[in-house]
C-alpha cells in the first residue's frame, strides 16, 4: 500500500469539509422544504400571516435564501475538491484516497447544482404567490 | 456441483479447511438453521416469486371480470379484496423482497466477501418475510383480506367504515413485514460499508451495490412513517384512539401525509435496485463498462434524497396553499433529471459498445422502452391541471404499471436470465428465453396501453364492473387478452428456469465474460464464496489482470483466512484492511424468534391478548438467549448479532 502523508493541498480529500461538499446541498434543501412548507402550512392553517412579528412571506423567503446560500457554498467546496484532486493526481500520487475523493467531488458538484436548481425554482413562487392563497 | 480447481496460490489443506468450516449441515435441521447468504437469497427469490404468482392470479381474476361490461364473476366485496391484495402483495411481498433476494445473493459476491455482515439477522429477516406473507395471504380464503386498496386511505380504513378483520390484517401484516425489511436494510448497509474486498474504494464499488445501499438507506428513513401510520391505525381500530377521526379532533390527512412520506420513496425503493441490475447486466453484453460511472452514482444519490421531498404530489387534490405546492412541484420536476441521466448513460453504453444480443439484453431493451413510456405519463401528472382530470382513472393504473413492470419486473427478468448460470450452475435455453421475452413484452403493452385510452375516456379505477353504455368494453377485452398473453410469457420464464435446472448445460464460472467479482468464482459458488478474498485494483476487477493475479499466484494467507469462519473487515471509504472477523455458525434461533413473532401478531389479530402476552415473553427470551455472549471468540466484530 502506498500511503503518502497528506500534504496541505490534500486536506480537502477527506474529512468533514469534503462531506459538506458532497451532501451540504442535500441537507440544506431538506431543511428548506420542511421549513418553508411547514411555516406556510401551519401559519395559514392558524389563520395568521405573521411569524414572530415578521410577515409570513418574508419568513418563507428567508427559508429559501439561507438554504440556497448554504448550497452555493457546498457547490464551491465540491468544485475546489475536484480541482485539487486533479492536481494531486497529475503529480502522480498513487494514493487510493484521491480517486475516491475525486469521484465524491464530481458527485458533489452535480448534486449541488441539482439542489440549487430545486431551491431556486421552488423559491420563485415566493415572489409571485401570496402565502395563503388556496 | 462443479469441480473446484485449486487456485495456484492456495494449498489443498487450506481448501479442505475452508470447506470444513463453511460446509452446510446436510440434515433437515441444517436446512432450517442455515445462515448462508446464497441460500437465503435463493429463498427470497423463490418465496417472492410464489407471492408474485398469487398476486398475478388475483390480477387475472380481476381482468377476467373486467373483460366485458356487467360481468358477474366476482362480487364487489371479492373484487375489493382481490385488488387490494394484488396491489399490497405486488408492492410489499413481491417487488421489494425479490430485489432484496438479488441483493442478498449478490452483494457479498460482488464485493468479495464471504457472507453478509449479520448472517443470523439475515436468516431472521427471511423467516419474518415468509411468515408475514403467509399471514396476509391466509386472510384471503376466509374473506377477511384487506379491502381498501394498497394505500388504504382514512377514513375508509376505520373501524366505523370498515368493520371486520380486513384492515387489522393490513396494519399488523405490514408492521410484521417491516421488521424484515428493516433488518435486511441494516444488513446491506453494514455489509457494503465494512466487508468490501481490500482495495474496493468507493469509486470501485459496482453500481448494483451502490443501488442496493441507497435503497437500504431509503428504507431506513421511509419505513418508520409507514409503521407509525399502521400502529396508529391499529390503535384507532382496536383501542378507540382517534388519530384519524376528525369528529374527535383527529386528522384524516395525517394518514395520507405519513403514507406518502413512505409511499413515494417506496416507488424508488422498488425501481432503484432494478436500475442497478440494468447497470450490472449491460457491461457483459456491450463488452465495456457503463458510461459515466460517477454520474450514475450521482443520480442514485440524488434520487434517493429528492424522492423524500415530493410526497405531496400525491396530494394535489387535497387543497393546500398554492405556495407550499411550489416546493413539491419543483422537486417532482427535477427528479426526472437524474433518472433521465441514467437512461442516457445506458443508451450511450449500448451505442459505444459491441452489442451481444442475448435474452438478458432483450429484457434490458424492453425495460428502457417501457420505463421511458411510464416516465412520460409521469411527467404529465406533474401538471396539476392534467392531474386533476385523470386522477383515479385507469390512466393512473396504466402509468404505474408501466413504471413498475418496466422498472422492476423487466430488470428482474433480465437479472434472472443473467445470474441463473451463477446461481444454479446451469445455462438456460436461449430459444425458450426469447419466446418468453416476446410474449411478456407484447402481453405487457397489449394489457396496459389501452388503459391509457379508457382512462382518458373516463373509466375510474377500483371498480368491479362498468355499464356497457360508455363503450369501454372493447378496449377492456383487449386488455384482458393481453393479460393472458403476459401470463403465458411469465409461465415460459418459469419453464425456462425449471428446464435449466434439470437439463441445462453446466455453466462455466464466467459464461458472459462479465466484469464484476461474482464471476470470479465457481458456478454455483462454494459455501465460502472465494477461496481467496480478492484484492481489487479497478472498477472492473474481472477484466483486470492484477485483481486476477491476487486470487491466483498472488494469494496470501491474510486473504485466505482458513483458520475458521472468517471474512475481512475493511475501512468504509477506501477499503483498507482492518482485521479478519469471525462469522457465526448455523443456528435455529432466527427461525424460533420469527415463529414467536408470528404467534404474537396472530394473537393480536384475533384479540387473544393472553396468548399475545405469552408470545411476547417468548420473543423477549429468545432475543436474550440470542444476544447472550457465547464466549470470547464470538464477542468481537460485526458478525455477532
Ligand atoms: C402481471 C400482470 C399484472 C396485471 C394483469 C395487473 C393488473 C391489475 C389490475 C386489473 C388492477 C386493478 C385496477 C383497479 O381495479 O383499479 C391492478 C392494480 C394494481 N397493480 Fe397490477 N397488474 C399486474 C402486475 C403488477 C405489478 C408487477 C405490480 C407492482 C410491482 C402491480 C401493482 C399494482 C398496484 C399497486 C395496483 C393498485 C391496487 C390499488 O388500487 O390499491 N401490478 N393491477
Ligand atoms: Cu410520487
Amino acid at each position: 500500500m502506498t500511503t503518502t502523508p497528506p500534504g496541505p493541498r490534500a486536506r480537502l480529500t477527506g474529512g468533514v469539509l469534503l462531506w459538506y461538499g458532497v451532501l451540504g446541498g442535500a441537507v440544506a434543501w431538506a431543511v428548506h422544504v420542511l421549513a418553508a412548507w411547514g411555516l406556510d402550512e401551519l401559519a395559514c392553517a392558524a389563520g395568521s400571516d405573521r411569524v414572530l412579528a415578521m410577515p409570513l412571506g418574508r419568513v418563507v423567503g428567508l427559508a429559501v435564501i439561507v438554504p440556497a446560500l448554504v448550497t452555493a457554498g457546498s457547490l464551491a467546496v465540491a468544485a475546489l475538491a475536484w480541482r485539487r484532486t486533479a492536481r494531486a493526481q497529475a503529480t502522480g500520487t498513487q494514493d487510493r484516497a484521491y480517486g475516491r475523493s475525486r469521484m465524491l467531488a464530481v458527485v458533489g458538484v452535480w448534486v449541488n447544482l441539482l439542489f440549487l436548481t430545486i431551491i431556486v425554482l421552488g423559491g420563485v413562487a415566493v415572489l409571485v404567490l401570496p402565502p395563503c392563497q388556496l | 456441483m462443479v469441480t473446484t480447481s485449486t487456485p495456484p496460490g492456495v494449498s489443498r489443506v487450506d481448501l479442505a479447511r475452508l470447506t470444513e468450516h463453511w460446509a452446510e449441515p446436510r440434515s433437515l435441521r441444517g436446512w432450517f438453521s442455515t445462515v448462508d447468504h446464497k441460500r437465503i437469497g435463493r429463498r427470497y427469490l423463490v418465496t417472492a416469486g410464489v407471492f408474485f404468482v398469487l398476486a398475478g392470479l388475483s390480477a387475472l381474476a380481476m381482468r377476467t371480470q373486467l373483460a366485458r361490461p356487467e360481468a358477474g364473476l366476482l362480487s364487489p366485496e371479492e373484487y375489493n379484496q382481490l385488488f387490494t391484495m394484488h396491489g399490497t402483495a405486488m408492492i410489499f411481498l413481491f417487488a421489494t423482497p425479490m430485489l432484496f433476494g438479488f441483493g442478498n445473493y449478490l452483494v457479498p459476491l460482488m464485493i468479495g466477501a464471504r457472507d453478509m455482515a449479520f448472517p443470523r439477522l439475515n436468516a431472521f429477516g427471511y423467516w419474518v418475510f415468509l411468515f408475514a406473507g403467509l399471514f396476509m395471504w391466509a386472510s384471503l380464503p376466509f374473506g377477511a383480506a384487506p379491502n381498501s386498496g394498497w394505500f388504504a386511505y382514512a377514513p375508509l380504513n376505520s373501524e366505523q367504515h370498515n368493520p371486520g378483520l380486513h384492515m387489522d390484517v393490513y396494519a399488523l401484516g405490514l408492521l410484521f413485514l417491516g421488521i424484515s425489511t428493516t433488518a435486511a436494510s441494516i444488513n446491506f448497509i453494514v455489509t457494503a460499508l465494512k466487508l468490501r474486498a481490500p482495495g474496493m474504494s468507493l469509486n470501485r464499488v459496482p453500481l448494483f451495490v451502490w443501488a442496493i445501499v441507497a435503497t437500504a438507506f431509503m428504507v431506513i428513513f421511509a419505513l418508520p412513517a409507514l409503521n407509525l401510520d399502521n400502529a396508529m391505525l391499529f390503535l384507532d381500530r382496536r383501542f378507540d384512539t382517534h388519530f384519524f377521526d376528525p369528529s374527535a379532533g383527529g386528522n384524516v390527512l395525517l394518514w395520507q401525509h405519513l403514507f406518502w412520506i413512505f409511499g413515494h420513496p417506496d416507488v424508488y425503493i422498488i425501481v432503484m435496485p432494478g436500475l442497478g441490475i440494468v447497470s450490472a447486466v449491460l457491461p457483459a453484453f456491450t463488452r465495456r463498462g457503463v458510461v459515466g460511472y460517477p454520474l450514475i452514482v450521482l443520480s442514485i444519490v440524488a434520487i434517493a434524497i429528492i424522492s423524500f421531498g415530493v410526497w405531496v404530489h400525491h396530494m394535489f387534490a387535497t387543497g393546500l396553499p398554492q405556495l407550499s405546492y411550489s416546493f413539491f412541484s419543483a422537486a417532482s420536476t427535477i427528479i426526472t433529471i437524474p433518472s433521465g441521466l441514467q437512461i442516457f448513460a445506458w443508451l450511450a453504453t449500448m451505442l459505444l459498445g459491441r452489442l451481444i444480443i442475448r435474452v438478458p439484453l432483450l429484457f434490458v431493451v424492453g425495460f428502457i422502452v417501457t420505463f421511458v413510456l411510464g416516465g412520460v405519463t409521469g411527467t404529465m401528472f406533474a401538471l396539476t391541471a392534467f392531474d386533476q382530470q385523470v386522477t383515479d382513472t385507469y390512466f393512473v393504473v396504466a402509468h404505474f404499471h408501466y413504471v413498475l413492470i418496466g422498472g422492476a419486473v423487466f430488470p428482474m427478468l433480465a437479472g434472472i436470465y443473467y445470474w441463473l448460470p451463477k446461481i444454479t450452475g446451469r445455462m438456460y435455453h436461449e430459444g425458450l428465453g426469447r419466446w418468453a421475452f416476446w410474449l411478456v413484452f407484447a402481453g405487457m403493452h397489449v394489457t396496459f396501453f389501452p388503459m391509457h385510452l379508457y382512462g382518458l375516456f373516463g373509466m375510474p379505477r377500483r371498480v368491479y364492473t362498468y355499464a356497457s353504455e360508455p363503450g369501454w368494453g372493447g378496449w377492456n377485452l383487449v386488455s384482458t387478452i393481453g393479460s393472458y398473453v403476459l401470463a403465458l410469457g411469465l409461465l415460459l420464464v418459469l419453464v425456462g428456469v425449471v428446464h435449466a435446472v434439470r437439463r441445462g448445460r453446466p455453466a462455466p464460472p464466467d459464461p458472459w465474460r462479465a466484469d464484476t467479482l461474482e464471476w470470479a468464482t465457481t458456478s454455483p459458488p462454494e459455501p465460502y464464496n472465494f477461496p481467496v478474498l480478492p484484492r481489487v485494483h479497478s472498477l472492473h476487477p474481472v477484466w483486470d489482470e492484477r485483481t486476477a493475479e491476487s486470487t491466483g499466484e498472488g494469494a496470501t494467507a491474510d486473504r485466505i483466512l482458513s483458520e475458521g469462519r472468517n471474512t475481512l473487515l475493511t475501512s468504509e471509504l477506501d477499503a483498507r484492511v482492518e482485521r479478519p472477523v469471525p462469522m457465526p455458525e448455523s443456528t435455529l434461533k432466527p427461525l424460533v424468534l420469527a415463529a414467536a413473532l408470528l404467534v404474537l401478531f396472530a394473537a393480536l389479530l384475533v384479540a387473544w391478548y393472553p396468548v399475545a402476552a405469552v408470545a411476547a415473553v417468548v420473543v423477549a427470551a429468545t432475543i436474550a438467549v440470542w444476544l447472550w455472549p457465547a464466549g470470547p471468540s464470538r464477542t468481537s466484530g460485526v458478525a455477532t448479532p
